[in-house]
């Protein structure tokens, strides 16, 4: 589905990634790990258009998308999902779905798509009408997500759905995120909770000075000594994985 | 990240309640103080009010939008002025208008401006910012290096833009005689009809911004603009475009503005400057880039302003509107709508 191929790109004159690599398959969960400031966001930002590639293609559904505009890469079903406090707090929970759903053409689809965002998130029907700014902070995260699922994406890759959040609220998200997939979308999460993320996705990268570094099954990276290795810069002996 | 919703402080309040008040029994013991000129008071403050209104909403969408102060407002009020009395001569002089309308060719020819000097100037509008603003915009926008050059851009603009209406205009003043009938009476109060048209016009073209931004698919993608470009990005809202829209939409509020004003006094190139100012002064009491506190602090001035010139001093007119702002500074640097608007991540 979404295809990376020698990556290379930055902010200003700044390069954070060289030369990544990485493919996510249609309809699976695919995690992508590191530490700070490894360009874990970098990707994201490249996939979903915000910055620019500098070299390397990015290709989505057998596209190249490296060179398109932000909403042409959200109309074609790629969607990326930030941090829960990126959303519109002086706008309704309501409006900041609208807004989520804002390639969509037709007003039915707009409807469709909300009835499916209140399935996975009832908490947010609840809330449709409360001013964005009065949500918790699991709550942010949930209209983040369903903000995401507003425009019939095909992908959505999710930026640290974890982020302070108490652990039952991450795992009420990630089970919502297993049952997005199992309807049919694809996942690319980048996440810091280590743990939780391979529990989830089917297979993980974990990058480090911005490239890839080691991927394999989810399974066989829990156990892996290497992946505490490039969140600790190496030496560690007591990762928190 | 949500200090938006937080509650002003109350000496500020009251601080402010104490000035209210103070100005209050101030004017209330003048000489001139009886029911009739309050009433008039209140009725020209207003209208003057919704007219500066209308400017300072324009420089707050542009605050929010392209997250720079747009020196250059006032030239698009003054050419909107402009093109209104152009448009209003050409119908009238025409005689076509006569024909078709021979009781209410005033009217319809000064309706017609109104109408065109909005679209020209919303157009001419996103001319200007595709090729001289979006460049800048382009390397980063307001907190940035490039943000300087925008400012500065924008009075270098307002420059060139009187010197364009010169060339065009030639700089005498223009007498705008928009045939509108007579003075009506108002609740004791005459009033000449450019007057209630700027009191009527102002209103509807206020209230229908409203509608646009609260309503509509596309006010929907302004406000989240205006908030945040990049979340914008993110949900799929083509960028470039809606900043061509807001800043067309500022221009457009500038000219309608200016064929508004224009039958009160004169057409003239250097009305910009000081309808700048006033606006800038308006957006600031009501907290600058909140819109209805854009709305809001231009009653506020335009009452003030009038109210002082009627009750203390007329020749110094143009002095209590930034006298006003220094004041509201001072005790609540906020604005009465003072929100944090947007939060730069």
């Amino acid at each position: 589905m979404l295809k990376i191929n020698n990556l290379v790109s930055g902010y200003g004159s700044v390069q954070i990634l060289n030369g990544s690599n990485m493919e996510v398959k249609n309809q699976s969960i695919v995690a992508l790990l590191g530490g700070n400031g490894t360009g874990k966001s970098t990707i994201l930002k490249a996939c979903s258009g915000i910055i620019r590639a500098w070299k390397g293609t990015i290709s989505f559904d057998g596209e190249e998308i490296q060179n398109l505009a932000p909403h042409k890469i959200v109309e074609k079903g790629l969607v990326q999902v930030t941090q829960g406090k990126d959303v519109f707090p002086a706008m309704t929970v309501l409006e900041n779905l609208r807004l989520g759903g804002f390639v969509l053409k037709s007003n039915i689809d707009l409807k469709n798509n909300l009835e499916k965002v209140f399935n996975y998130f009832p908490r947010l029907n609840e809330r449709k009408n409360q001013l964005a700014a009065t949500l918790s902070g699991g709550e942010l995260q949930m209209l983040c997500i369903g903000r995401g699922l507003m425009s019939n994406p095909k992908m959505i890759m999710l930026d640290e759905p974890s982020a302070a959040l108490a652990p039952q609220i991450v795992m009420d998200i990630f089970k919502n995120i297993n049952k997005i997939r199992k309807d049919g979308l694809t996942v690319l999460v980048v996440e810091q909770n280590v743990r939780m993320a391979l529990l989830l996705a089917d297979y993980g990268y974990v990058i480090k000075d911005g490239a890839i570094n080691v991927e394999g099954d989810s399974k066989k990276l829990m156990y892996d000594e290497s992946v505490k290795d490039s969140y600790l810069g190496g030496g560690g002996t007591t990762a928190n994985v | 990240m949500f200090k938006k919703l937080r509650l002003t402080s109350k000496i500020e309040n009251a601080l402010m309640l104490t000035f209210t008040l103070i100005f209050l029994i101030f004017i209330s013991i003048s000489p001139d103080m009886n029911l009739e000129s309050l009433k008039g008071v209140l009725i020209i403050g207003i209208t003057v009010g919704i007219i500066y209104g209308l400017v300072a909403v324009g420089i707050s969408l542009i605050y929010t939008g392209l997250d720079v102060v747009n020196f250059s407002h006032g030239e698009f009020f003054m050419l909107g002025a402009f093109t209104g009395l152009t448009v209003y001569n050409f119908l009238i002089d025409g005689e076509i208008i006569y024909k078709i309308f021979p009781e209410a060719y005033g009217w319809v020819g000064y309706v017609i401006g109104l109408f065109l000097a909005f679209v020209t100037m919303g157009l001419f509008g996103i001319l200007i910012e595709r090729i001289f603003l979006r460049p800048l915009t382009k390397k980063g926008g307001g907190y940035t290096v490039a943000g300087m050059g925008i400012i500065i851009c924008g009075f270098g603009l307002s420059v060139i833009l009187q010197n364009v209406a010169y060339v065009i205009w030639d700089p005498t003043a223009h007498p705008f005689h928009a045939d509108l009938g007579l003075p009506i009476t108002l609740g004791g109060v005459t009033l000449p009809m450019t007057y209630l048209w700027m009191l009527v016009t102002g209103f509807i073209v206020a209230g229908a911004l409203y509608l646009f931004l609260n309503k509509t698919k596309m006010g929907l993608g302004v406000r989240a603009v205006a908030y945040s470009k990049v979340v914008s990005n993110l949900v799929g809202i083509n960028v470039p475009l809606y900043i061509s829209i807001i800043f067309g939409i500022a221009c457009a509020l500038a000219g309608i503005a200016g064929t508004l004003v224009g039958p009160t006094y004169q057409v003239v190139i250097y009305m910009g400057y000081i309808i700048l100012l006033k606006a800038f002064a308006a957006a600031v009491v009501g907290g600058f880039g909140s819109l209805p506190g854009a709305i809001i602090g231009g009653f506020t001035v335009g009452l003030f302003e009038t109210a002082c010139a009627f009750f203390i001093s007329g020749s110094h007119k143009d002095a209590y509107a930034f006298l006003l702002m220094i004041v509201v500074l001072l005790i609540k640097p906020t604005g009465f709508f003072g929100v944090q608007v947007k939060m730069k991540a």
